[in-house]
């Protein structure tokens, strides 16, 4: 009799935990999307605040009623915050629960974790190792896309004490990683931005200044880099003018003024964010 | 909403928390706009949330650019041009590549926390200040906001002012709109003292 009064509270109560548990992940799946959509649109504190509502709400998911999918939204978002021993915990977590692909993607925020420390630690060859794995051989694209970024930068940083002849020999090996990334994704706008950079180190400014407006096309993952390729397109285009014979010079000034009107600029050379 | 109404709301609010903060209104940028954000979302844990507050949150640009292009960045802005105008009729690249890393980020980036934060040099154009300090002062910046955050009364202020702001639609502006307002209102430091670069 008392188990009989009793179960029709209890199912009650398991209906409401459920309908929680899923307003929980419901939720964190939204923020996580929203975080998403705000991070490309360069709206970085929105982004920031939808990744870590995301956060908190798969948290509560995964405590109420542990799923691959509440993990997995924790461990992107986490990884989307730079929090890679958390996202590592998470995807593991998830890949126990039948996420597939957790094991891998824990493995790969682990090794960006540990590239991490080695670089606040100053130990930059170990950590250019490690992010010479990861974009070999990740999938995981967060991973991938700081790991590319982090070792062009050391690489270009460690190439300006170099000799020329070696210093156009390492250049050029990282220009052809880049090509690669690109084989595997082309529309991604970091890669471009890259090449645009490691470009611009070994003088072949022409393509430093295409790979930048593919850049720009097809969207950069920061305002400050945006920011910084703008200023690398500019720089391009002013030397290419300066150095091309007249006919190539006012195709080059046509091109560069019909893009400077698509992206809302001043004019051909200042971008609409310059204040000066 | 009218935007003089949200930034007549910021700007009550500056003058409110910079007896928090004496001599250190450049602190009160990173403090207000992370309030912005979060008062817009009516979060409970509101004061835990802006401590854990990253203040460069954006993935890295690359830092590393070859000699001509920091020689460009110098020839292009007039009044930096006319500061280091001996390093560039020498091309004296170490002292200009020795400067960029403080300068680039502030005026070639348009970076807002720094330019809230250097904003009495870059009124000066005391751009060698930038480069002795940019190291200290931004390490700084998140310490010297922990003997403020300790007191509730400075919560308090900071709720209100971003309430306000809120209620008034705060949500609708930009990012860097909103990121603009806090940084005009806000006035230099008085005086700092000198500093030391770390690695020097």
């Amino acid at each position: 009799m008392i188990a009989r009064r009793l179960r029709v509270p209890a199912l009650f109560l398991a209906v409401a935990l459920s309908a929680a548990c899923l307003t929980h992940l419901g939720r964190a799946k939204r923020h996580y999307a929203e975080g998403q959509d705000q991070s490309r649109a360069f709206q970085t504190g929105q982004a920031v605040a939808h990744w870590k509502t995301a956060l908190d709400e798969a948290a509560k998911s995964g405590r109420r009623r542990p799923s691959a999918q509440a993990f997995t939204v924790k461990g992107l978002a986490e990884a989307n915050l730079g929090l890679w021993r958390e996202a590592e915990a998470s995807f593991l977590k998830a890949f126990s629960l039948g996420f597939d692909e957790g094991e891998a993607w824990a493995s790969d925020s682990a090794l960006a974790g540990l590239a991490a420390s080695f670089e606040e630690l100053d130990l930059e060859a170990p950590a250019l190792r490690i992010y010479g794995q990861l974009v070999d051989r990740s999938d995981f694209r967060p991973a991938l896309m700081i790991a590319a970024g982090r070792r062009t930068d050391l690489i270009l940083a460690r190439s300006a004490g170099l000799d020329p002849g070696e210093k156009t020999r390492a250049l050029a090996a990282l220009a052809k990683s880049l090509d690669r990334l690109l084989d595997r994704d082309f529309a991604c706008g970091l890669y471009h931005y890259l090449h645009a950079q490691v470009d611009g180190h070994l003088g072949d400014l022409r393509r430093s200044y295409e790979e930048a407006v593919m850049a720009r096309e097809l969207g950069l993952p920061s305002e400050k880099i945006e920011r910084d390729n703008d200023n690398q397109l500019v720089y391009c285009y002013v030397r290419l003018k300066d150095s091309l014979p007249p006919a190539d010079r006012d195709a080059l000034a046509a091109a560069q003024a019909r893009w400077a009107s698509k992206w809302g600029w001043r004019d051909d050379r200042t971008p609409a964010w310059k204040k000066e | 909403m009218s935007k003089k109404d949200i930034e007549a709301a910021l700007a009550r609010g500056v003058d409110l928390l910079e007896k928090f903060l004496p001599l250190k209104s450049w602190l009160l940028f990173p403090v207000l706009y992370s309030a912005c954000v979060w008062a817009v979302r009516r979060v409970f844990d509101y004061r835990e949330r802006i401590l854990a507050w990253q203040v460069w949150l954006d993935p890295d640009f690359v830092r590393t650019k070859p000699d001509d292009f920091i020689l460009a960045f110098f020839c292009g802005n007039e009044a930096l041009g006319r500061e280091y105008a001996q390093e560039i009729a020498r091309e004296d690249l170490r002292a200009l590549r020795a400067a960029f890393p403080a300068l680039y980020p502030v005026l070639g980036l348009e970076d807002a926390f720094l330019k809230a934060l250097f904003k009495a040099e870059i009124d000066g154009a005391d751009y060698r200040v930038i480069v002795v300090e940019f190291a200290s002062r931004t390490a700084k910046a998140r310490d010297d906001l922990r003997p403020a955050a300790a007191d509730p009364e400075f919560w308090k202020a900071l709720f209100f002012v971003t309430a306000e702001a809120a209620a008034l639609g705060l949500h609708l502006l930009k990012d860097e709109e909103v990121q603009d307002m806090i940084v005009g209102l806000i006035k230099g430091p008085v005086s700092l003292g000198p500093t030391v670069p770390p690695e020097a």
